[in-house]
């Protein structure tokens, strides 16, 4: 999708550029980590873009890969980190759109093998959807273990449980052709904040992948299902009325440009300005799609635009 | 290479090919024993080669026993082998470190206490080996203390494999200096009874993953093992026979060092794959078609005892 400058821009915008898109667009979709916050400090001036622009009528959905919490619990830390206003039917995570995606699209009948935190098998048990129940006695082994009957998927996320053992009997349920294999998302690691980061859901896919010589069905940013739940709750959205901010290229990035939306990336997380420039300038046409159309040093810097905006208004 | 590949060796040809060669390599699981028991008639096999004066050595990926322990299953099985010609990975690995990587510190290793054991042997000291899980909180992971003399990380089969060892091995393999080594990428242990035990392939992609980084492995198909071989016990690879039942290692193993091979079909391995490779016409498959193949290694028995 071109952008202002009818190609993917890569160009950093500020001031009046930035009010054009304010103007020209009007369903905003925020990643979270790198983006709003780091942890559990909000970006300063993050709070007041995300409250100014629901103010100015403008649809805000917050579009995040974590699926380690769930949606109740992002409600009370937007509240936390000032971010008034914000509703739980605002916020999309990998976990709660796993679970929409098993109840609703494959309309799974039987139970589903969870490798992953309490938080992911919450948003399915509050979907309806039944989860194997880990009880195996610590010298359970994969020799030895049952495997539960009728597995209809199984769904890997972060998983700070994981055994050796899980990871047997995820082998196992998967050699039925039958069973679905999902995953929330791909990402390798994952940043906390101070620059440090953990292993991702994408290891442990990568893992399960090789063990079962099959590819896992991937929920989370970059396919376009989140996106495909944003517009059927909001019944119907545009594309081309759609601006998608994020950190990172391989995912939010890849997100948008597979959604038909405007990108732009803010330099305050994982992805640089030089990589995002070499993905611009390679060869392969297919990295292109890595190529943010927007770039912002950081989404405080869309303030000066609502001030103007304000200043018009009075 | 002659033009003729994956042919089946029986009668006169088994004696022809036997007499060109003067040592025999051989894969474990699935050639000479799966699990437990042994392929009925590979121990009279293995003893009658040595009396006909071949030199035998075993090649497997398997990393969860140390050379010791591989004869002694081996002694216990009816096999007349002594220690010297068993290469496991957990040994290879071991002399690569020492021998080629020339390591000097310490290797956070995920792997068996048979890996630490050859590690010890060979003077170099591991930490991590065992149970090791989560505690505290997301902060507290991603700031695990890092012990400074670690150099190197190593994977191998680890039954204690966990989201935490996989954090350390990543946490470590930051620092762009650190080694990244990997025995094999195999990717399952084949088991009776429909199920299958992930490899180390599955623990390796993990950290590879996480990590973002390759690590470089010692086993099969990679050439190293058979280096440690042939280094020790001066072999002529056009007068070497390789044995096994995978075709992307043993089978490749063999093509990539230059040696005869045979597939047998008691492990992993089917005909109809070996000729899907050929069939294909691609170079990078090629490797992996045998020269022979042969339902069990007894069909090698009537030569040997005639």
């Amino acid at each position: 999708m071109a952008g202002a400058f009818g190609f993917k821009g890569c160009q950093k915008i500020r001031g009046p550029q930035i009010r054009g898109l304010l103007e020209a667009k009007d369903f905003f979709l925020f990643d979270c980590d790198g983006v709003i916050w780091h942890g559990e400090n909000a970006i300063s001036g993050a709070a007041t873009v995300v409250n100014s622009l629901i103010r100015h009528g403008k649809n805000v959905v917050f579009v995040t890969n974590n699926c380690t919490r769930p949606r109740e619990n992002y409600v009370h830390k937007f509240s936390r980190l000032g971010f008034t206003d914000v509703m739980l039917e605002q916020i999309f995570s990998s976990s709660y759109c796993s679970a929409l995606y098993l109840r609703d699209v494959v309309k799974v009948r039987g139970q589903v093998f969870v490798m992953g935190c309490e938080a992911l098998r919450g948003e399915l048990l509050e979907a309806g959807i039944p989860c194997v129940e880990e009880a195996d006695d610590p010298d359970a082994t994969i020799y030895n273990c049952s495997l539960a009957p009728d597995v209809k998927a199984v769904l890997v996320g972060h998983d700070d449980k994981l055994t050796f053992l899980k990871l047997a009997k995820a082998s196992c349920y998967l050699r039925d052709p039958e069973c679905l294999f999902l995953a929330t998302d791909n990402d390798p690691w994952h940043p906390l904040s101070g620059g440090r980061i953990l292993p991702g859901s994408g290891s442990l896919t990568a893992a399960l992948e090789v063990a079962s010589g099959r590819k896992a069905t991937v929920i989370g940013k970059p396919s376009r299902f989140m996106f495909e739940c944003i517009s059927s709750q909001f019944r119907g959205v545009d594309p081309a009325q759609c601006l998608m901010v994020g950190d990172r290229l391989e995912t939010d990035m890849l997100f948008g440009s597979n959604c038909g939306l405007d990108t732009m990336l803010t330099l305050t997380g994982v992805s640089q300005m030089e990589e995002a420039q070499e993905y611009r300038n390679s060869d392969l046409t297919t990295n292109h799609s890595f190529v943010p159309d927007y770039v912002v040093d950081t989404i405080a810097d869309f303030l000066p635009a609502f001030e103007e905006l304000e200043e018009q208004t009075d | 290479m002659s033009g003729t590949k994956c042919t089946r060796l029986n009668g006169a040809l088994v004696k022809q090919v036997l007499d060109s060669v003067d040592s025999v390599l051989f894969d474990c699981d699935g050639v000479i024993w799966r699990g437990d028991q042994s392929i009925p008639g590979a121990p009279q096999v293995i003893n009658l080669l040595k009396e006909h004066g071949k030199k035998v050595f075993f090649v497997t990926n398997n990393s969860s026993k140390t050379r010791k322990m591989y004869a002694d299953k081996m002694t216990s099985l009816g096999f007349g082998v002594r220690e010297e010609e068993v290469f496991g990975t957990a040994y290879c690995c071991a002399m690569y470190l020492k021998t080629v990587c020339k390591l000097e510190g310490k290797v956070y290793l995920l792997g068996s206490n048979a890996m630490e054991q050859e590690l010890e042997a060979v003077g170099i000291q591991q930490t991590g080996v065992g149970p090791d899980h989560v505690f505290g909180k997301q902060n507290d992971w991603a700031s695990v203390p890092l012990d400074p003399e670690v150099k190197a990380v190593v994977v191998g089969f680890d039954e204690h494999f966990s989201y935490m060892k996989l954090n350390r091995a990543m946490q470590y393999l930051i620092q762009r200096d650190c080694l990244f080594v990997g025995t094999n990428r195999d990717t399952r242990l084949p088991l009776e009874g429909g199920k299958a035990v992930p490899g180390t392939g599955c623990l390796l992609q993990a950290v590879e993953t996480a990590a973002q980084r390759q690590a470089q492995t010692v086993g099969k198909p990679n050439h190293f093992m058979f280096d440690c071989v042939a280094s020790q016990f001066g072999v002529n690879p056009d007068r070497c026979l390789m044995v096994g039942d995978r075709l992307d290692t043993d089978i490749l193993l063999g093509s990539n060092c230059g040696l005869k091979t045979l597939l047998t079909l008691t492990g992993v391995s089917t005909v109809a794959e070996a000729e899907a490779h050929w069939e294909s016409g691609c170079s990078e498959r090629k490797g992996m078609v045998p020269d022979y193949y042969v339902e069990s290694i007894a069909d090698l028995l009537p030569a040997l005892q005639g």
